[in-house]
Formats: structure tokens, sequence, C-alpha cells
């Protein structure tokens, strides 16, 4: 039972997931056609920011493994920061598709480079996708792990980095909605709910896969343990 | 009606991504432990010396560890 804990977890947030989508579409307020160019497009919202905020756990947890594997060489780290990385990339690609997506819609254009938030959460998805890749190419050492793990700590910087971007350099992208304090009582109650269940069910799902993904590079580590003992090795 | 295509293409694809990931992994987690059961049962081994490169590291210089 406990082996499946996981699997638990990623079955209550795929429904929690659903569910989201469900009131976000046909529960969740319409927003007011002179404020959005496009109104309908604005529903991507209740993927957009619960997705983002996953990605944020993802890279806390990326920051904390790497910290945990370059300080005190703990294996769970390790397997902390493999599973923040692959979560991170997951949600982040997540963030920017529907990001883009939205802003086709809504500015005409998916994507702007002059957009400090848009360019930040870019690189910091980027650096996932370098790090998720170089591990699977190359081969598993002290040097390769202090490597990523070098840049799972100075990487760690664009985060509060995206997050203050809006504030401080708002151009395209709308301000803050989660922790967004005295600025953020514009959301309509309802609007507030269908995110909360939409944050919460993201927060629960990416548990589980980084769980399960703990679970994934321990048994790889065990059974490249088991390869060495039949080959011979120690 | 634009908006509501966007939206669409948007969800369908986020979905089925979503669904093909967690199946993805759920599928190689119990595929490995299937055969990692199999392997540790018929040669008797500590699970908990499983990550060779994090001893390697505590116990000897780092610059020999990725040999």
């Amino acid at each position: 039972m406990r082996r499946r804990i996981p699997e638990m977890f990623l079955g209550i947030g795929f429904v929690g997931i659903m569910s989201t989508l469900f009131l976000g579409l046909n529960w969740a307020p319409s927003v007011s056609i002179n404020a959005f160019e496009s109104p309908a497009a604005q529903r991507i919202f209740y993927w957009h920011v619960p997705s983002a905020w996953a990605a944020f756990i993802a890279f806390g947890v990326l920051f904390t493994g790497s910290a945990l594997w370059f300080f005190k060489r703990s294996p769970f780290g390790w397997r902390l920061h493999v599973a923040g990385t692959e979560a991170g990339l997951a949600c982040g690609l997540m963030t920017v598709w529907s990001g883009c997506v939205w802003g086709a819609a809504e500015w005409g254009t998916p994507w702007d480079w002059t957009d400090v938030r848009l360019n930040t959460f870019g690189l910091l998805t980027l650096l996932a996708l370098f790090l998720v890749l170089g591990r699977q190419s190359q081969p598993d050492g002290v040097e390769t792990r202090d490597t990523f793990s070098t840049f799972g700590l100075y990487g760690f910087v664009l985060v509060p980095l995206t997050y203050v971007a809006t504030r401080v350099w708002q151009i395209r992208h709308p301000g803050p909605v989660i922790g967004a304090g005295e600025d953020g009582g514009s959301l309509q109650s309802s609007m507030a709910l269908v995110l909360f269940i939409g944050a919460l069910s993201f927060t629960i799902f990416i548990i589980g896969h980084m769980m399960i993904s703990m679970r994934i590079t321990h048994l790889e580590q065990r059974l490249e343990h088991a390869q060495k003992i039949l080959d011979g090795g120690n | 009606m634009e908006g509501t295509n966007y939206l669409t293409v948007a969800y369908l694809g986020m979905i089925a991504a979503l669904g093909i990931w967690t199946w993805t992994v759920v599928v190689r987690s119990r595929s490995i432990e299937t055969r990692l059961e199999a392997v540790e049962s018929s040669i008797g081994i500590d699970v908990s010396q499983a990550d060779g490169i994090a001893t390697q590291s505590t116990d000897g210089p780092q610059d020999d560890a990725t040999v």
C-alpha cells in the first residue's frame, strides 16, 4: 500500500486538474469583454497559473536537492535534484505552452522578447531542459553531479527574479496572482476558488510525479549496483 | 470563437501531454521494479549500498570517482 502512495497522489492530482478544467470552462464567470481582447482564451489562466506555481515548487525542490548533494553528498539530495529537474521541465513547458497560446489570442503574438518575466521563466525552463538532457547524455559520476548541482544552485536565482519581474519591469505580462498582497483582491471569489483548486491539484500532482521520479532514480541505482555485482565488481 | 479554438487546442495538447508523461513514468517505474526484484533476490544484495557514486564520493578522492 505504502509503495502506491505516489500513484495515489498522481490519481488525485489528475482528477483535481480535470475538475479545475471543468469548473474553469463551465462554472467560473467570464471576464469583461472590454478588458480582454480574447475573453474566452482567458480561461487558460486556470491552467497557466497553477502550472507556473507547480514549476516554482519543482525548482525549489531542485535547489534543495542540489544543495544537499553538493554540500552533504546526500543520495537523497541527488534523487531530489533529478525529480526537481524533470518536474520543473514538465511544468515549465506547460506554463510556457499555455502562455504562448494565451498570448497569441490576447496579444496577437505568442512571445514578447522585451518582457522580463517571459524571458526569465523561459530561461528557467531551458535550464531544466539542459539538466534533464545533460544527465541522460553524461555518465553518472561525482563530477557530473557536482556540475549539474551547481547549475541547479545558481539557476534558482531566476525564481525570485521571475516572481518580482512583473512588479519591477511590467511590460505585457499581468502582475502576480498568487501572493500578490494588497493588489491581489481583484479576483472574484468564484474565480479565486477555481484557481485555488487548480493550484492544490497541480501541487498534489507534481508531488506524486517527484515521488515516483525519486523512486525510479533509486531503482536505477540499485539496478546499476546489481549489474556491477553480476559483472564481478563490488 | 477564435479564443475558444485557442483554448481547445491548448487544453487538449496539455491534457494529452500530461497523460502520456504520467503513463510513461508509472509504467517505467513498475517495469524497473519487477526486473530489479528478480535480480536482487537472485544475488542477494544490500539495498542501502545502491548509490555507489555517493558512497565513492564520501569514501575516496573525488577525482577518481567518475572512473
